[in-house]
C-alpha cells in the first residue's frame, strides 16, 4: 500500500508542463452526406496524439464551424448522434466542406457492440467489446418519453432472465428484482452500482425484516429519474459479478448517468402528464345480497335462529339507515389519479470542464383515496481536467422524498384496500341518525354485526383520518481523480458518501375506527427516524501493456477497496393523545415505547482483473477478489472470489472472412465465485442483555440472549455460463443466448430455528444447504428496415430458470406450519422441489346431496362400518353433509388430514420474457412492448377471503354461483353458505391458479417536431410522446392483477395474491424540448 | 490536491490495521464484556431466578390444571382448557419447554463461566463463587425436577450453549437417571450454600440456601421413592430450628407479605419494582380465568358447619357469593381485603415451606410404616390450622389418603396438586392407578369422563407430549410413545 501513498505524493508534485503554441485556426461547414442539407449542432472536437480531448465546438444554425487548434499536429473529429464520426485533417485558411454519414447502428438501441471504452467506470478494465462474461448493457434513450418512473419499471420485460415485478401499485412502493431465478432464502437483492459507487445495502433498523423491507429500499434506491439515466448494464453471471465479491451473489446493476459533453449548453426539458387508473376489481356483493348470504349461512348452521338486527331490515332501529346501504367499498376507496413529473437538464463543457445538471419533480397520485407521493431530485455531474493528465469529477446527488400511505394495521397485516374487500356493503360510509339524515360523521359503530369497530373498520375513514407518512431525504457524493501516467497506465481514486435519512409517522384518530379513545390501540402516534451512512474508496490502478502489434493485448487493474456503513433509529410510540388534531408523540401523552439503536458494519476488498486477447479472436478474462467484512469472526473473516472466462470472437477468423453474412460474432463461456454476507454485521457475538424484568430482589439480572456464531461465513454461488452473441447480416439480427446454471451453498438461513433444549429457540444465521438454479436465455433483434425516413425493427427474449433444492441441511425445520384450517395451507419445503412450491387438498367441488358425503375406497365404492351403515366423510369431528366441499381422500380412510395433503403447484414462473416492435417513419415513432410470465400458480389470496361463506366478511359475487338446497349440482357451483363452517375453505386447489400473462407493458407514439418548426421556436429538437402503460393483460387468473404477489421474503409461501394494490394502468402525454 | 493526498494517507493507514473490522455491538454486552467480575456472576444468577419467577403462572398451570382443585373461566385460553380436559396433543403450547431450558442454560453459563472469573478478579472469594455455584446447581436442579415431572424423558443438558459449535441435537436421558446425576449435583454444592447469609431476608427467602437444597433433596427422592434418604434431608431442615410454622391467624402472612418466617423458598415479586406474578392476572376476581373448584369448595367444607377457618374462606378462597368464589391466596390480605395498588402483583410463588417439609416427612414415614411419628407431623400441620387431630388405623393407603387431602387443603393452588397425585399413581407400581384416575375423572364434564378414563388408564398419558416444533426440529428426540398416534 506504501507505494500507492508514494504516488499519490508524486502525482502532486508533478507540475503542469505547458506546451508552446501556435495559432491554427480552421473553419468549415458540415452536411448530410446524401441531403446535403446543413448540419447545426455537430460536434467538432480536437484531439492530440493521445486521443484525448484538447478543444471543441458545435455547429451553428448553418452547419458552420470555427475552431482554434492548440496544435497543429492535431487532428479534428466531427460527430452527431445517428451519424458517423470522421476524422478531417485540420487545413489552414481554407473552408472545409464535411460530410457526414447517417449511421446504421442509432444508440438507442440496445448496445449490443460497444466502443473500446478507454475510461471504464467499474472494477474491470475491459471495454464493453471485448466482454466474454453474460452482461446485457441498455441504453434508455428510448424510455425517456414513456410513462416509466423508475429504472426498474423501464426494464421490466426487456432484458432476459430479469424477473421485475412491483411490489405494489401504490406510489413509491418499488420493485422485486430477481435475476436468474431465486438463489437464496429471501435475501435475494441485486448489488446496485451507480456511476461506480455500490448503493448501501437496506439499512437494518428496529425489527428490520430484510424481507419486508429489501424490495422497497432496492426500489427506492432505483428511484433515480430514467432521464438521468444513460445505461443499465446487467452483470448476471458469477463470472462477471465475482469482481463484487461478497455483494455480487445475486448480480449486479450497474447503473450510468449522462455526463456533460463538449460543446455549447444544451438544455433539456420534459414534462409529463400520466392519467392512473386501476384495473376493474373483483365485482363484491351489494348490501342486499350480502344480507341474503348471511341469513343463508346462519340457517344452514344453526336451523332456527335470532336474526341479528344489523342484518334484519328493521325499521324500527334507529340505525336502520346505516345498516341498509348498497356501499361498494372498494370503489369508494378507489380513485382515478394524476402524476405530474418536470424535468429539466443542462448540460455541456469546454476544455477543462464539463457539466451535467439536472432537477427532476414528480407528483405521483395514488389510486386508493389519500395516497401519493411527491419526489425531488438533483443530480450534478462535473468533470474538470485539471491537466491532460489529471482528471477531477464531481457528483452530487440529492433526492427527497414524501410518501403518503393509508393506516396500516401491522399488529394483523391489514390495510384499507383488504378491509374494503372484508366490510359488510349493507353499511354505509357516512352516519345517519333515525330519520335518514347525515349526521357529516363517519359511520364508525363500536360493535356491528361483524365484530367490534376496530376489527372491523370503516376503510374510507381510516384511510382520510389515518396518517402514514414517510419522508425521506438522500444525499450521494463522490469525487474521482485519476492520474494518467503514461498512455497504458492510470491511478483512480474514489471517495464516495451516501447519506439517507428517512422519517415516519403513523397516527391513528379514534374517531377513525369504533373505538372509545382511551384504548391503547387509537389516537396512537408513532415517530420514527432513521439515518444510514455509507462512505466507499476506491483506488485502482488500470494498465493495458504497450505491445507495438495487436497481436497480443493484455489490460488489467489492480483495486483497493474499503465500505463503511453506519446507521441508527429512534422509535416513539404514544396513546391516549387528547386530541386528534395532533399528530405527534412528543406531546404529553401516555408514552408506550421509546427505542433506539445503531449499528455500523465494514468491509476491506482487494480485486484484481487481467484480461488477455490474442489476435482479436481470442479473449480470456480473469478476476480476484479477496474480502474482509466485520460480521465475520476471524475463522471465516476473508472470503475469495473468482471468475475466469473465455471468449472466442470466430466471426474474426480468417477461415469465416468469407462469410459475407456474419458480423461480428462470440462465443463465451465461464465460471465464476461470488458471495452473499448476513445483514446483520453483529451477528456473531454472544451477547448478553437484561433478563425480563432486569432484576430480582434489588440485585442486577442479566441474561445470555444470543449463540455466539463462530461458524457464520459467506454464501456462496458458484456459476457457469455458455454464451453466444451473434451478429448477422450487417448487424441486422442480433441474437444472444446463455445457458447457466447457478449453485447456492452454505445458504445463510436466517432465524434458523434449533431445539429449544439448547436454551434459545434459533440461531440467529445458519449456513447450510444447496440450492440449485438452472436456464436458458435468449433475446433476438432483427431489425426489418433500415433506412434514414423509415425504420423497422422487432426484438423478443425469453428465459427459463429451474429451480430445486438440492440438499436441505439435516436437521432443518422442512415443516414451516401443519395447520390445515380454512384459508391455511401447509408449508413445506421438499429436497428436489424447488422453493415457492404450495401443498394442500385436491378440491373436487361440491357434494350435491348428503348421501354424496360417504368415504369410498379406491374403486369409488362406498365404505360400511360393522353394522352396515355407510362411513360418511369426517375432517378432525366435523361429518361432511350435502353443500359442502368435497377433497379427494387421497388415502380412502374417510378422513380429510394431513395425510391427504399434496403438491399443488409452485410460484416459479418457467417463462419469463418479453417481446416488442419498433417502428419509424418521418416524423412519427411507434413502438410497443410486451412482457410475459408463464408457467407459475399464484394462491389467490383474495378469493380464500371472498368465497369462503364461512363467516361475516363480504364475498365476491362468484357466491351467488352457490349450492343452495339438496341435489343441486351445477358445473363451478361453490359450497354451501356455512357460517363458522370448519372444512369449506380448507387450503386447496381451488385457489391455486394459473398466473400466466402476456400484458401489453408499454406503448408509445411519438412525433418529432420537424425541423422548420424547430427552426422559428429557435429549439433544437421538440418531440411530442402518447404512451400507455399496462393497457391491457391477458390471463385467465380470476384475482385483480396476476402481477400481484411475489414477495419471496418468507421461501415457503412465495406467490400468493394479498390484495395489494394492483399497478395502475397509466396513460401518459410528455413533451420534451432541447435547446 | 494536499487535502486529497492527505485523506488518502490516513485512509491507507487505517485500513492497513485489520483492527478496523474488529467491530463490537453497541447495544448490550458481549462475552468478552461480561464475565469480568464477581458483581457479573451475581447478575448472570440473578437473571435466572429472574427467568424463573417470570414462569410462576406455567408452574401454576403444570401443577393444578390436570388436576381437580381449580376450574376454567369464560378467558380461559383454549389450549389450557385443552389439557384440562385431557385433550392433549403435541401442538399445545402448554408443550413447550424452552422457558426450562433458558433457564438451564442460564445456569449452565454461570458453572462453565464463573469460576473463569475467579482469575480475572481478585476480589472474588472461593467462598463466594461457590455460593454462587450452589444456586445455580439448585436452580438447574429445579428445572430439571418439574421437567421431568412434566415429560418424563428429558434431554439432559450440562453444557451452555455458548456457540454455534456446540451440539444441541441431544437426545432424551431417563428421567429418573436424570433427578439421580440433580441429586449428586445437590450433594456437592450444599456445602456450598449459605444457612441464611444473604443481606435481607427476602433473599434468605427468595434465593437459595442450604435449606432450599435439602427440601429439593427430599422432594425428589420422595418421587424417587426413596424414604430414607428423604427423611434424612428433612431431618437437616429441622435441625436448623430457623424455620416455624406461621402462627394460626398469621397463615395468610406467607403471601402477603410473604418472606414468612415458615417459607424455605419462594420466588419472590416486588409490583413496585415491576417484577410482577402473574398469579393476581389469572386467578383475580375479574381475571374470568381460573376459579376453585367444586372439590376444593367441598375441601374447605365452606357452607359446612365443620368447616376450615384458618386455611378455607379468606384463606385459600374468598367468597363474594353464594356462586362467585375465588382463590384467594394471590388476591387477598390479612384484613379479608382484596390487594391493591403496588402490592397487587407481589404474592410469592412459594416452592417449598415447612408445612410441605412436615407432610413430606410424613408421607416417606408412613410409607416405611413408621405411622406413629407420621400422624404426628400430619397432627401439627392440622393443629396449626385449627383442625381436630386425626387418628388414623395403621395403613399405607389410609395415610396416603390422608395426607394427599391434608396437602390439597394445605397447598392447594400452589401447583403442587397434580404432582402429588402423580406420585400417589405411580407409588408401589401404578397399583393405585384407579384411584388416581377416579379423582381426575370427578373435575371434568361429564362429556369428557369416559374419554378420560381410557385415556388415563396408560400411565405414559399423565405427562405431557413433547411439542411438535420440538420433534421437527431435533431428529434425536423420540415423541412419548402415547402421543405417537
Amino acid at each position: 500500500m506504501k507505494n500507492i501513498v508514494l504516488i499519490i505524493i508524486l502525482l502532486v508534485l508533478i507540475s503542469i508542463k505547458i506546451y508552446s503554441q501556435q495559432k491554427v485556426i480552421i473553419k468549415g461547414k458540415v452536411i448530410d452526406k446524401e441531403t446535403k442539407e446543413t448540419i447545426p449542432g455537430a460536434n467538432v472536437i480536437e484531439y492530440d496524439a493521445n486521443d484525448r480531448v484538447v478543444n471543441g465546438t458545435v455547429t451553428d444554425a448553418n452547419g458552420n464551424f470555427v475552431i482554434e487548434l492548440k496544435n497543429s499536429s492535431n487532428i479534428v473529429k466531427v460527430s452527431l448522434i445517428g451519424y458517423n464520426t470522421i476524422t478531417i485533417k485540420p487545413e489552414v485558411g481554407k473552408n472545409i466542406l464535411v460530410e457526414l454519414e447517417a449511421s446504421e447502428i442509432k444508440i438507442e438501441e440496445v448496445t449490443k457492440i460497444g466502443k473500446a471504452s478507454k475510461n471504464p467506470i467499474g472494477l474491470t478494465n475491459i471495454s464493453d467489446r471485448d466482454k466474454v462474461t453474460a452482461s446485457i448493457k441498455m441504453d434508455l434513450i428510448e424510455m425517456k418519453d414513456a410513462g416509466v418512473l423508475s429504472a426498474a419499471d423501464a426494464l421490466q420485460g426487456k432484458v432476459s432472465g430479469l424477473d421485475i415485478l412491483a411490489a405494489s401499485g401504490d406510489p413509491g412502493a418499488g420493485s422485486h428484482i430477481v435475476i436468474r431465478g431465486m438463489s437464496s432464502l429471501g435475501n435475494n437483492k441485486p448489488l446496485i452500482v451507480i456511476d461506480g459507487i455500490p448503493q448501501a445495502d437496506p439499512p437494518n433498523y428496529k425489527d428490520f425484516q430484510l424481507s419486508s423491507a429489501t424490495a422497497e429500499d432496492i426500489g427506492n434506491l432505483l428511484k433515480i429519474p430514467v432521464q438521468d439515466i444513460k445505461s443499465i448494464e446487467i452483470l448476471k453471471d458469477a463470472a462477471a459479478t465475482s469482481i463484487y465479491g461478497s455483494r455480487g451473489a445475486d448480480g449486479v446493476l450497474l447503473i450510468e448517468t449522462y455526463k456533460g459533453r463538449l460543446g455549447k449548453v444544451k438544455f433539456d426539458y420534459n414534462y409529463k402528464f400520466s392519467y392512473n387508473y386501476q384495473p376493474p376489481s373483483i365485482p363484491m356483493l351489494n348490501g342486499d345480497e350480502y344480507i341474503m348470504l348471511q341469513l343463508e349461512e346462519w340457517h344452514n348452521h344453526y336451523g332456527v335462529f335470532q336474526i341479528p338486527k344489523e342484518i334484519s331490515y328493521d325499521k324500527d332501529d334507529p340505525d336502520f339507515y346505516n345498516y341498509s346501504a348498497n356501499t361498494d367499498w372498494v370503489k369508494a376507496i378507489t380513485k382515478d389519479a394524476m402524476t405530474h413529473e418536470h424535468y429539466f437538464s443542462a448540460s455541456g463543457g469546454g476544455e477543462k470542464t464539463r457539466y451535467y445538471a439536472s432537477v427532476n419533480y414528480i407528483n405521483e397520485g395514488g389510486t386508493t383515496i389519500n395516497t401519493f407521493s411527491k419526489r425531488f431530485s438533483t443530480r450534478i455531474n462535473l468533470d474538470y481536467f485539471l491537466s491532460s493528465k489529471l482528471l477531477f469529477m464531481v457528483q452530487f446527488n440529492y433526492n427527497n422524498n414524501f410518501t403518503r400511505s393509508n393506516f396500516y394495521f401491522a399488529d394483523r397485516d391489514m390495510t384499507v384496500r383488504k378491509m374494503a374487500y372484508m366490510k359488510a356493503p349493507n353499511m354505509s360510509i357516512w352516519e345517519y341518525d333515525a330519520n335518514g339524515n347525515p349526521t357529516g360523521e363517519y359511520f364508525t359503530p363500536i360493535n356491528s354485526y361483524q365484530g367490534d369497530g376496530y376489527t372491523f373498520f370503516n376503510p374510507v375513514a381510516v384511510a382520510n383520518l389515518g396518517k402514514n407518512d414517510r419522508k425521506a431525504n438522500g444525499i450521494m457524493n463522490s469525487f474521482t481523480l485519476r492520474y494518467t501516467f503514461t498512455d497504458w497506465i492510470n491511478l483512480r481514486t474514489t471517495i464516495s458518501y451516501q447519506f439517507e435519512g428517512s422519517k415516519s409517522n403513523n397516527f391513528l384518530p379514534y374517531n377513525a375506527v369504533g373505538t372509545d379513545w382511551l384504548a391503547w390501540t387509537v389516537n396512537k402516534a408513532e415517530e420514527s427516524n432513521n439515518d444510514n451512512t455509507t462512505i466507499n474508496t476506491e483506488t485502482q490502478l488500470n494498465f493495458s501493456l504497450p505491445f507495438k502489434s495487436n497481436i497480443h493485448v493484455v489490460s488489467g487493474s489492480l483495486t483497493w477497496i474499503t465500505e463503511q456503513n453506519k446507521g441508527s433509529w429512534v422509535n416513539i410510540q404514544s396513546n391516549k393523545i387528547p386530541t386528534v388534531e395532533v399528530k405527534d408523540p412528543a406531546i404529553q401523552a401516555q408514552i408506550n415505547w421509546i427505542g433506539n439503536g445503531s449499528w455500523e458494519s465494514r468491509a476491506l476488498g482487494a480485486a484484481a482483473n487481467l484480461n488477455y486477447i490474442l489476435l482479436d479472436r481470442y479473449i480470456l478474462q480473469s478476476m480476484l477478489r479477496a474480502d474482509a467484512y466485520s460480521g465475520f469472526g476471524e475463522n471465516y473473516r476473508w472470503g475469495i472470489f473468482k471468475g475466469i472466462s473465455f471468449g472466442w470472437r470466430f466471426s474474426n477468423e480468417p477461415f469465416l472472412k468469407n462469410l459475407k453474412f456474419l458480423g461480428e460474432s462470440k462465443i463465451r463461456g465461464g465460471w465464476g465465485v461470488s458471495g452473499r454476507r448476513p445483514w446483520d454485521s453483529y451477528a456473531r457475538f454472544a451477547t448478553y442483555n437484561n433478563s425480563a424484568t432486569g432484576h430480582y430482589i434489588n440485585n442486577i439480572g442479566i441474561i445470555p440472549t444470543k449463540i455466539q456464531l463462530n461458524n457464520l461465513r459467506w454464501e456462496t454461488v458458484t456459476s457457469y455460463d455458455l454464451g453466444i452473441d451473434l451478429n448477422l447480416f450487417k448487424d441486422k439480427i442480433y441474437i444472444n443466448g446463455d445457458i447457466y446454471k447457478k449453485i447456492t451453498t452454505d445458504i445463510l438461513f436466517n432465524r434458523y430455528k434449533i431445539p429449544s433444549s439448547s436454551g434459545y429457540d434459533e440461531m440467529q444465521f445458519f449456513n447450510g444447504g444447496k440450492l440449485e438454479n438452472k436456464g436458458w436465455e435468449i433475446m433476438f433483434e432483427y431489425r426489418i428496415i433500415q433506412k434514414s425516413n423509415i425504420r423497422w425493427s422487432i426484438n423478443f427474449n425469453t428465459s427459463q430458470n429451474k429451480n430445486i433444492f438440492v440438499d436441505i441441511p439435516d436437521n432443518f425445520n422442512t415443516e414451516r406450519s401443519t395447520s390445515i384450517g380454512n384459508g391455511e395451507y401447509p408449508k413445506r419445503l421438499v429436497e428436489g422441489e424447488p422453493i415457492g412450491s404450495f401443498f394442500g387438498f385436491r378440491y373436487l367441488g361440491v357434494y350435491p346431496t348428503d348421501q354424496d358425503a360417504y368415504a369410498r375406497d379406491a374403486y369409488g365404492n362406498i365404505l360400511y362400518d360393522n353394522e352396515g351403515k355407510p362411513i360418511p366423510m369426517i375432517y378432525k369431528n366435523y361429518v361432511f353433509k350435502g353443500g359442502d366441499a368435497k377433497y379427494e381422500d387421497i388415502n380412502h380412510d374417510g378422513r380429510i388430514d394431513l395425510n391427504d395433503v399434496v403438491y399443488l403447484g409452485n410460484s416459479n414462473p418457467d417463462w419469463v420474457g418479453g417481446f416488442g416492435t419498433s417502428f419509424r417513419f418521418k416524423n412519427f415513432d411507434l413502438s410497443c412492448s410486451f412482457h410475459y410470465r408463464l408457467g407459475f400458480d399464484i394462491v389467490n389470496g383474495v378469493a380464500i377471503e371472498t368465497e369462503g361463506m364461512n363467516n361475516k366478511n363480504n364475498q365476491s359475487k362468484a357466491v351467488l354461483n352457490r349450492w343452495r338446497v339438496q341435489g343441486q349440482n351445477e358445473p363451478g357451483m361453490l359450497p354451501r353458505a356455512y357460517i363458522d363452517h370448519p372444512a369449506n375453505n380448507l387450503g386447496s386447489d381451488r385457489y391455486v391458479e394459473k398466473g400466466d400473462y402476456f400484458r401489453l407493458l408499454n406503448i408509445m407514439l411519438t412525433y418529432r417536431f420537424g425541423k422548420k418548426i424547430c427552426d422559428k421556436l429557435n429549439i433544437d429538437q421538440m418531440n411530442l410522446t402518447l404512451s400507455a402503460r399496462r393497457l391491457f393483460t391477458i390471463t385467465n387468473y380470476s384475482g385483480q392483477d396476476p402481477e400481484v404477489g411475489f414477495d419471496a421474503s418468507d421461501p415457503f409461501w412465495i406467490g400468493v395474491d394479498r390484495a395489494q394494490t394492483p399497478p395502475p394502468k397509466i396513460i401518459t402525454l410528455s413533451l420534451s424540448v432541447s435547446f | 490536491m494536499k487535502n486529497f493526498a492527505y485523506i488518502s494517507i490516513i485512509l491507507m493507514f487505517i485500513i492497513s490495521c485489520n483492527d478496523w473490522l474488529e467491530l463490537e455491538p453497541p447495544q448490550g454486552l458481549t462475552r468478552n464484556e461480561f464475565w469480568q467480575s464477581k458483581e457479573d456472576v451475581q447478575a448472570a444468577v440473578m437473571g435466572a431466578y429472574d427467568a424463573f419467577a417470570r414462569m410462576d403462572g406455567k408452574l401454576f398451570k403444570y401443577g393444578e390444571l390436570r388436576a381437580d382443585l381449580i376450574k376454567g373461566g369464560n378467558n380461559q385460553p383454549d389450549n389450557e382448557r385443552k389439557i384440562a380436559e385431557g385433550n392433549i396433543y403435541p401442538d399445545n403450547e402448554l408443550c413447550r419447554w424452552l422457558d426450562f431450558y433458558k433457564i438451564i442454560n442460564y445456569c449452565n453459563e454461570v458453572i462453565k463461566f464463573g469460576p473463569e472469573v475467579r482469575s480475572r478478579d481478585k476480589t472474588f472469594s472461593d467462598f463466594l463463587l461457590r455460593s454462587y455455584l450452589a444456586e445455580a446447581y439448585f436452580l438447574r436442579g429445579l428445572s430439571y425436577f418439574y421437567l421431568v415431572r412434566i415429560f418424563k424423558d428429558v434431554p439432559y443438558i450440562t453444557e451452555p450453549t455458548y456457540s454455534d459449535e456446540v451440539d444441541v441435537y441431544k437426545p432424551k436421558s431417563n428421567g429418573d437417571s436424570i433427578l439421580l446425576q440433580v441429586i449428586n449435583d445437590l450433594k456437592m454444592v450444599r456445602e456450598w450454600a449459605t444457612i441464611d447469609g444473604y443481606k435481607t431476608n427476602k433473599e434468605n427467602k427468595g434465593r437459595a440456601t442450604k435449606a432450599a437444597i435439602d427440601a429439593l433433596l427430599a422432594d425428589i427422592n420422595l418421587w424417587l421413592f426413596r424414604y430414607e434418604e428423604c427423611i434424612k434431608y428433612i431431618e437437616n431442615i429441622e435441625k436448623l430450628i430457623k424455620y416455624e410454622l406461621m402462627p394460626t391467624g398469621l397463615w395468610l402472612e406467607l403471601f402477603y407479605p410473604g418472606a414468612a418466617v415458615e417459607t424455605i423458598f419462594e420466588f419472590s415479586y416486588s409490583d413496585m419494582l415491576g417484577e410482577k406474578n402473574s398469579m393476581f392476572g389469572l386467578t383475580g376476581r375479574y381475571s374470568y380465568q381460573y376459579y376453585p373448584s367444586q372439590k376444593s369448595l367441598e375441601l374447605f367444607a365452606i357452607d359446612y358447619n365443620s368447616r376450615e377457618f384458618t386455611r378455607g374462606e379468606d384463606g385459600s378462597i374468598k367468597k363474594y357469593s353464594k356462586t362467585e368464589y375465588v382463590i384467594w391466596k394471590y388476591i387477598g390480605r390479612i384484613d379479608k381485603t382484596e390487594r391493591s395498588g403496588s402490592d397487587q402483583n407481589s404474592a410469592p410463588f412459594i416452592i417449598y415451606r415447612l408445612a410441605d417439609i412436615y407432610l413430606m416427612k410424613a408421607e416417606a414415614l408412613s410409607q416405611l410404616g413408621r405411622y406413629d411419628e407420621a400422624l404426628r407431623y400430619i397432627n401439627i400441620v392440622r393443629e396449626r390450622a385449627k383442625m381436630p387431630v386425626l387418628n388414623l388405623p395403621e395403613s399405607k393407603i389410609v395415610f396416603e389418603d390422608a395426607i394427599i387431602e391434608e396437602r390439597a387443603r394445605e397447598f392447594a393452588f400452589e401447583g403442587k396438586r397434580w404432582f402429588d397425585l402423580l406420585r400417589m399413581g405411580r407409588r408401589d407400581n401404578y397399583n393405585r392407578k384407579n384411584t388416581l384416575i377416579e379423582i381426575l375423572v370427578k373435575n371434568v364434564p361429564a362429556t369428557q369422563k369416559r374419554i378420560m378414563t381410557i385415556r388415563l388408564s396408560n400411565p405414559l398419558g399423565w405427562y405431557l407430549p413433547i411439542h411438535k416444533d420440538e420433534i421437527e426440529r431435533n431428529p434425536n428426540l423420540i415423541q412419548n410413545p402415547f402421543y405417537k398416534d
